[in-house]
């Protein structure tokens, strides 16, 4: 598996079914009754965060935190050999007769270039899985998917039925119903 | 299970939805500036003037233009350093420390709180790179081989600790803060007109669209940097602490700074928050984002953080007369009664005894009130840096060196100039960035539990 998730991009895929909801409740109901009649939910753009969302759709637990603690010992393992080698190997110096073997009062800047490096290699690792670069053309499905609405989108493949996931989204009092193809939306409803 | 809570207050008033958000935080940026702003950026442009001026001068004529002596080797620059760095420190709490601990009233106030520590670390780095005289050999701070001019640097100074710690304490936050800044920079590019805006959101907001894999991910290394920002906050005052704790200057020489330090840094960056929140809750009509509610709880931290301090003056005294060491019992004598008693009694009247209003509620709950009382805060905290330096190196071991200290027009200037810094990157933040974390506060407008 490659660290892009290729799930993000809207280019090249089949044509879509976008219902959009103004209601948090209506959304989460309408993702769970999807999900339960098996179909298969591409993604879900909310304006802000809606907890359990991923779950639903089946979002695998990210790994961010591992990612985290490898930047961290990394970090750490740079820095203490930096100081060892500025300190110890190539140049010791004698301030006030005090020892230049490793002593506590290296711990400050140790732990300074771990936090530095854990946040730095966390965000970059981020940004790369979620397709997060400066520049790049955003694809919405809504114009005011970042405002008020959320757009629940579903990729239609051979084995998915068109009406009846439609059925399923109008059940739900969705503000607006659309298909998109080729990044082009036609409303339905 | 989703409930709506009964008995909690609403974090935000107003029955607001999520497009009303939108719309009222992002006002200011997609209208043109109202007058308020004008005038307060006006007033913020010539202090900053009044920075460049007084700093030309430092550069031109050199560092003999600051009244610091052999003596007294650290002065204002020092005191408004740790100052600016103080307040720095409540940016990180509110974002970082409330976030673990899931207080959400700080959402409607951790995106001006986050502003508030980056310009204010700008600040504070004014005044140890300008006061090191030769400023265009200051890379000699950073470890460089030797073959640049200086030798390896010092790691078991604290001085060095300082440059690590700072610099990494502003990325962090301005990583933090920008990460923060992606969902709203995407929102602002979806509602502005202009060609050029378009672009230059269209360029921050790198591609956000909201998808919930991407919010999943984002949720977790918040709180990832959230976890990784909170021990960052504490070791950073803990650093500046050890600037002074780990000399063998009497009223310095004590184990106590570090906790002080860090509480006094919150109080005083709680102080500085309150002052710029009264303001603009007023000025752009945010009164059902930053409640009554907000400044409760923000009186409470200002309150308790005041008490540990306060607690910490009287342990040090208490030690320095339990130690039976007649330096230390000397030079806090000389801190509350000597020449300098003017301040000593400012910091404590402003620090430990005014903030104990806030055991009334009437003192929470009064925007005016807050607003006065968070300027006293942020003088006594000044005065608490000055006499913790100044009193303390003015008279040492040997009374022929003992000299008084003030500062000098040049370095009024330069502290007065730094507000000017300060308030001019926050009014461009106020004009170009909204102020409030829309995405956050769209997600508490329910009122869930």
């Amino acid at each position: 598996m490659g660290i892009l998730d290729k799930n993000l991009s809207l280019r090249n895929r089949n044509k879509m079914v976008v219902g959009v909801w103004e209601d948090e409740d209506s959304l989460v109901a309408a993702t769970s009754e999807l999900v339960h009649n098996g179909v298969k939910i591409h993604d879900i753009y909310t304006p802000y965060p809606v907890h359990g969302l991923d779950r639903i759709i089946g979002v695998r637990r990210s790994k961010l935190a591992r990612v985290a603690f490898f930047c961290a010992m990394t970090g750490f393992t740079l820095v203490t050999t930096m100081i060892w080698y500025m300190y110890v190997h190539d140049w010791p110096m004698n301030i006030g007769n005090k020892p230049v073997r490793f002593t506590p009062s290296w711990a400050p800047v140790m732990f300074e270039g771990t936090v530095l490096c854990t946040a730095f290699g966390m965000a970059f690792f981020f940004f790369w899985r979620n397709r997060l670069v400066h520049g790049i053309k955003n694809e919405l499905l809504d114009d005011r998917q970042t405002d008020d609405r959320s757009v629940i989108a579903v990729e239609i493949t051979e084995s998915a039925d068109q009406n009846s996931i439609l059925g399923t989204m109008k059940k739900h009092n969705p503000v607006e119903l659309k298909e998109f193809h080729n990044g082009v939306n036609t409303t339905i409803k | 299970m989703i409930h709506d809570s009964i008995i909690r207050d609403r974090l935000v008033t107003g029955d607001k939805t999520a497009a009303d958000v939108t719309r009222d935080i992002a006002r200011p940026i997609l209208n043109k500036p109202s007058t308020s702003w004008k005038i307060g950026f006006t007033l913020s442009v010539v202090f900053l003037g009044i920075f460049v001026a007084s700093l030309f001068y430092t550069l031109w004529t050199g560092i003999g233009v600051w009244n610091i002596n052999k003596s007294v080797m650290w002065g204002w620059d020092i005191t408004n350093f740790v100052f600016w760095v103080g307040i720095g420190h409540a940016g990180t709490l509110i974002s970082a420390v409330l976030l673990l601990f899931r207080q959400k009233w700080r959402m409607s106030i951790n995106r001006s709180a986050e502003a508030m520590t980056i310009f204010a670390v700008i600040c504070a780095a004014m005044f140890p790179v300008f006061h090191m005289g030769r400023v265009w050999v200051g890379y000699w701070a950073l470890p460089l081989p030797n073959g640049f001019g200086s030798l390896w640097v010092n790691f078991n100074s604290p001085l060095l600790w300082d440059v690590f710690a700072i610099s990494t304490y502003f990325s962090v936050s301005l990583l933090f803060w920008y990460i923060g800044l992606i969902p709203d920079i995407a929102t602002i590019r979806d509602k502005v007109k202009g060609k050029t805006e378009k672009a230059l959101y269209g360029f921050f907001s790198m591609g956000w669209t909201g998808s919930t894999r991407t919010w999943a991910r984002y949720e977790l290394v918040s709180l990832i940097l959230a976890g990784l920002s909170t021990p960052l906050v504490l070791s950073v005052h803990t650093i500046v602490s050890t600037d002074f704790a780990t000399s063998v200057v009497p009223g310095w020489h004590t184990t106590i700074f570090p906790p002080y330090f860090v509480a006094g840094a919150i109080f005083s960056g709680f102080g500085m928050v309150a002052t710029l929140l009264v303001v603009a809750r007023k000025v752009m009509n945010y009164e059902n984002y930053i409640t009554i509610g907000h400044l409760d709880a923000m009186t409470k931290i200002i309150m308790v953080t005041g008490s540990i301090v306060g607690i910490a003056y009287l342990t040090e005294f208490f030690i320095a007369w339990y130690s039976g060491v007649e330096y230390e019992q000397y030079a806090f004598t000389n801190r509350a009664f000597g020449p300098y008693w003017w301040a000593y009694w400012s910091m404590m009247s402003c620090n430990l005894i005014a903030p104990q209003v806030f055991w009334f509620r009437w003192a929470r709950t009064t925007p005016w009130f807050i607003f006065i009382m968070s300027i006293v805060v942020n003088v006594g905290m000044w005065f608490e840096r000055f006499v913790i330096i100044v009193t303390s190196l003015h008279r040492d071991y040997l009374p022929s060196s003992w000299v008084m200290y003030a500062g000098s027009l040049t370095e009024i200037g330069l502290f007065l100039g730094t507000f000017g810094i300060f308030f001019t990157c926050f009014f461009l933040f106020a004009k170009y960035l909204p102020v409030i974390n829309m995405a956050e506060v769209k997600s508490i407008l329910r009122n869930r539990e």
